[in-house]
């Protein structure tokens, strides 16, 4: 399979009252195309800032960060806003939106914004409907985003990354500030993405949500402590029950 | 732990508590520069009146006059004091570097200091005692269009007589007129004043007696009695000499009031805008169980340490400002309470006091949230409500400008209040740009008694003859159109004479000034009600004329002209700036009376082909009568009143206060959306959309907002200006039908264009700030 995202070497160091903070130390990480990996690790290991620094979210110290063949330390500020625009979709542990727009405004904004898409208006927004529908939520598409529950906002979020058909989701904790329906759905969703081919770099502290991803990384202290080859969930509760069986004996392997 | 919350508050929040403390400053400094200003210019006059002990009335007579001795004998009569003036005719008679002087128009007069006991004041408003033997100091028409400088030489010569003084300084006095028309006054020693009276050559107009008096009209009847030589002036009437820098002061007035309020609105807004951020904080107190009153009060506490820093640093920065705006209008009046500390320190006070009340009434909410609605609310830092007006997918608009527009009408109380703020900015310079135009334009000439001709000479040299003697104005005017003619310019020459006399009605008496008319003239000044005068014993009078002798069109009222009592039907009502004022027919003869004033020569050309060539005709006239006193139409009422000048300096004023006012809004609104933003535009980096575009989006918004400010004050500028315009005229004399001219180029163009332009460039150097926030940043926003 195709190499959608490689690091070579990456560093991430911030610097705090003088005191330097390396939050990531030397993390060498391959992603094939149609991969769902999950990043676990304790709280200040530096998952976020992994997941921030491969997306091009944030820049790195040290290192390569090479998406999809173009290496993004070597891209402008403006050029890595448009590779986040067209081949990338973000969603974060808070269903961060804009205020003043309506959901299905707030999706269909990353469309209406790139340059690559060609389609009129009307045909984004018919499309940012489907992806409401198919997400379960198009009855919702008018709403102010004050008027719509936390998980159909966080669909929303999923859908709006979806929306530039992006080539890789980045996802920084997605169901963090859900309950377990909620959270059950939005990884269901996830699921369905990846299957459709779409490669997802989750963050999670919730050994369920990793369990339904085909590859864990652990990090501590900024470094990749261990890896889990889990294979790609087929679905069904008892193979769910064994991956989160096998996962979490893992986990205590690694001192989780 | 209420200091320790307080103390974390305002380190954490630092941008916008940095924020409230400049809208605090910015508060605090307009209020007290402007309850400053409101002070000094309320009751100006006889403050100024006051300081400068102008006694209750002047008397003017001839030397000779038997007045002098009946005035003295008055039992209420308290103190007398006399001087006699000298008059040098020409400014030609004073010399600067070896030239002669080609500038004032009026006769210069000379007092000396010791006997003057009228105190003057010099450009730093200190009184001016006695003047330094060799020396003297002259009002501001003495050194008008000329370098000299304090420190300067200049010779005075009159017949066989030359003396060298040094120029001190400019004065100003209340009872020299402060019009630039007028001839300048001069104070010397009383030595160098002798050197000049005992020249025979040197002319007097006779002396002036200040009086003291518990009963003015005892000494008003006497003087009444002497009509050939005798006329007075009392404080009513040196009022009336300040009437243009009264409304320069009104204006301003006018202008500190709405800043100060402008200034208020903005508080408020801003401190209902910071309060609804803490919503989430105050809902997580709530939940532990701190009660109402406590949260109240850290807020309020806060809100005290904030006002007290600004309004300190704000009153400090109004002392400036205050004095900046006053001198535009100060210029020749010595205003009260100039940066009086307790009057600013009391304005600073109230800032803090309003300020408090404002947060009071900001926190009430507070008790009606319960700790679910407050920490909800504080989310998105708001109450929720819907939000979105129009639709991205049906929207032709790029998607900058949709989110700009969005934005707006998603706000539209906040984006409201700082395009009336806008407006108001304009309209400041708009209505000020329309009173100049008005105070040039034809409409003006007429109130001022000036005809509609092209070109006008104002030389004292010329006109002097048949200001000392009517008689001489037919000869003058006829010779005048001579010259023109030899030169191959066919004109018909006019002039406005003014005569101040008493006139009465029964027992009710008043000051009036008649205008005749002289020349070839078919020029029709409009009548308001009732007739034009058509015979010698007709007269129209303004409205004051009826009120002051209660009389209507159609009564006979009396006046006393050159020694000769007259009969005069009214005719009709006329508005006039020369008011209280009666307008008589071209038949009236005033003899061989002496004027009190003129319009000087209106020369109206009659070829069609030299009215086209005015400026080049104008220099003609300069070299032909050999003076510089020859002025085009938009420049007499100039050179007249200097108000056009005056309220230029006032519009320059208010171009600076509009940009600094636009520009401190919109850096300071626009650093407050972007610290509440922050999540917002962390999102949108996050998805890609780039750093200009974010840019784009915030100075579109203000862009939006300043372009329906100008359409708001394009809309307003018409019957603002009309209604300041027809105030300001009504001040000055009896005219209320008068509407304001509009200068289309600066309402359509200039002044949008600077306010927009203003706003456009203070968003985009605000908004870079949006560059240093990361799309990472998503992870670390509250």
């Amino acid at each position: 399979m195709n190499t959608v995202l490689q690091t070579k070497g990456l560093c991430k160091t911030y610097i705090v009252n003088k005191h330097q903070n390396n939050v990531l130390k030397n993390i060498d990480l391959t992603v094939s195309e149609g991969e769902m990996i999950a990043i676990m690790g304790p709280s200040g290991s530096g998952k976020s800032t992994l997941l921030y620094c491969v997306s091009g979210m944030d820049r790195v110290t040290a290192g390569e960060v090479i998406f999809n063949g173009k290496n993004t330390a070597s891209l402008s500020d403006k050029e890595l806003a448009r590779l986040r625009l067209d081949e990338m979709g973000f969603i974060f542990q808070q269903m961060y939106m804009m205020k003043n727009l309506s959901v299905l405004d707030n999706i269909i904004l990353p469309a209406v914004k790139s340059k690559k898409n060609t389609e009129k208006r009307r045909e984004t927004e018919e499309r940012g409907r489907a992806l409401m529908h198919r997400l379960g939520i198009d009855d919702v598409c008018k709403n102010d985003i004050n008027e719509v529950s936390g998980g159909q906002l966080q669909r929303a979020c999923i859908a709006r990354s979806m929306i530039n058909n992006p080539k890789m989701i980045f996802a920084d904790e997605p169901t963090g500030a859900l309950n377990r329906s909620s959270s059950d759905d939005v990884m269901n969703e996830l699921l369905s993405l990846n299957r459709d081919g779409t490669t997802i770099l989750c963050v999670t502290h919730d050994p369920k949500v990793a369990a339904k991803c085909s590859r864990v990384l652990y990090i501590v202290d900024g470094g990749i402590m261990g890896e889990k080859e889990l294979g790609h969930f087929e679905g069904g509760d008892k193979e769910l029950r064994d991956r989160e069986r096998n996962l979490n004996n893992w986990l205590m392997e690694q001192g989780w | 732990m209420f200091w320790r919350i307080l103390k974390k508050d305002l380190k954490r929040k630092k941008t916008m508590n940095i924020i409230l403390l400049l809208f605090v400053i910015l508060c605090s400094m307009f209020a007290s520069a402007s309850v400053n200003n409101i002070s000094a210019v309320t009751g100006g006059i006889e403050h100024y009146l006051e300081l400068a002990n102008v006694p209750d009335i002047v008397v003017y007579m001839s030397e000779d006059c038997k007045a002098k001795e009946e005035i003295e004998a008055l039992p209420s009569v308290k103190e007398t004091r006399t001087v006699k003036p000298l008059d040098i005719m020409s400014s030609r008679q004073f010399y600067y570097q070896g030239k002669q002087l080609e500038t004032f128009i009026n006769p210069a007069t000379i007092y000396p200091a010791d006997e003057f006991s009228i105190r003057c004041f010099d450009e730093d408003n200190n009184a001016v005692g006695d003047v330094e033997k060799g020396s003297f100091y002259a009002t501001s028409q003495f050194v008008q269009d000329t370098d000299i400088k304090p420190g300067d030489d200049v010779t005075i010569k009159i017949g066989e007589t030359d003396i060298t003084l040094k120029y001190a300084g400019a004065i100003k006095c209340p009872v020299f007129s402060t019009e630039s028309v007028a001839g300048p006054s001069l104070l010397l020693n009383h030595t160098d004043y002798d050197v000049l009276n005992s020249e025979p050559e040197t002319e007097s107009f006779g002396i002036q007696m200040m009086v003291k008096t518990d009963d003015l009209k005892a000494v008003q009847d006497i003087v009444a009695d002497y009509p050939a030589d005798a006329s007075y002036m009392d404080k009513e009437g040196y009022k009336g000499l300040f009437l243009y820098d009264m409304i320069a002061a009104y204006i301003l007035m006018a202008t500190s009031t709405l800043l100060m309020l402008t200034a208020f609105v903005v508080l408020r807004f801003s401190i209902g805008f910071t309060i609804s951020e803490e919503f989430r904080e105050i809902g997580v107190m709530k939940a532990v169980g701190i009660g109402n009153g406590s949260i109240r009060s850290l807020y309020i506490a806060k809100y005290l340490a904030i006002s007290v820093i600004g309004a300190v640093i704000g009153f400090a920065g109004s002392i400036p400002l205050g004095s900046t705006m006053m001198k535009t209008v100060s210029k020749n009046i010595v205003l009260k309470g100039r940066n009086s500390v307790l009057l600013g320190l009391i304005s600073a006070a109230a800032v803090v006091v309003i300020i408090l009340l404002f947060c009071y009434s900001c926190t009430r909410r507070v008790r009606k949230l319960s700790p679910i609605d407050a920490v909800r609310s504080g989310q998105t830092g708001e109450r929720f409500r819907k939000k979105s007006l129009m639709h991205l997918g049906r929207s032709k608009l790029p998607a900058t400008g949709f989110l700009s527009a969005n934005d707006v009408l998603s706000a539209p109380k906040r984006f409201g209040i700082i395009t009336v703020i806008f407006a108001v900015c304009i309209l400041l310079v708009t209505c000020m740009s329309n009173f100049v135009m008005t105070l040039k334009s034809d409409k003006i000439h007429m109130l001022f008694a000036i005809p509609e001709t092209e070109v006008h000479i104002l030389d004292a040299d010329l006109f002097a003859p048949m200001m000392r003697d009517a008689a001489e104005t037919d000869r003058i005017i006829a010779d005048t159109e001579e010259i023109l003619r030899k030169n191959g310019i066919p004109a018909q020459c006019t002039t406005a004479q003014m005569i101040s006399a008493e006139a009465w009605k029964g027992d009710t008496k008043a000051g009036i000034l008649f205008t005749k008319t002289s020349g070839k003239t078919d020029y029709v000044f409009p009548i308001e009600e009732g007739s034009e005068p058509q015979k010698a014993d007709e007269i129209a009078v303004t409205a004051s004329v009826l009120k002051l002798l209660d009389a209507q069109i159609g009564d006979r009222i009396k006046a006393r002209i050159d020694g000769k009592e007259y009969e005069f039907i009214i005719t009709g009502r006329f508005e006039s700036f020369m008011s209280p004022g009666a307008r008589m027919t071209t038949d009236f003869d005033f003899g061989h009376s002496v004027v009190n004033g003129t319009t000087g020569l209106n020369i109206h050309l009659l070829n069609k082909s030299d009215r086209e060539r005015v400026p080049e005709i104008k220099e003609l006239l300069i070299n032909e009568f050999k003076t510089d006193k020859v002025y085009t139409t938009s420049g007499i009422i100039e050179a007249m009143t200097g108000m056009s000048e005056t309220m230029k300096s006032i519009k320059h004023l208010m171009v600076i206060l509009a940009i600094v006012v636009t520009a401190m809004i919109v850096v300071l609104m626009e650093r407050s959306f972007i610290s509440k933003e922050k999540s917002e535009i962390a999102l949108m980096k996050a998805v890609g959309i780039s750093d200009m575009s974010i840019i784009g989006q915030h100075v579109m918004r203000f862009g939006i907002t300043a372009v329906l400010a100008c359409i708001l004050a394009a809309a307003l500028v018409f019957p603002i200006s009309n209604g300041l315009f027809a105030w300001i005229c009504s001040m000055i004399g009896d005219v209320t039908h008068i509407s304001s001219d509009f200068d289309p180029v600066d309402i359509f163009v200039t002044c949008p264009l600077l306010i927009i332009g203003v706003t456009l460039i203070c968003t985009f150097l605000t908004a870079l700030y949006t560059r240093t926030i990361k799309a990472s940043d998503t992870a670390s926003i509250e």
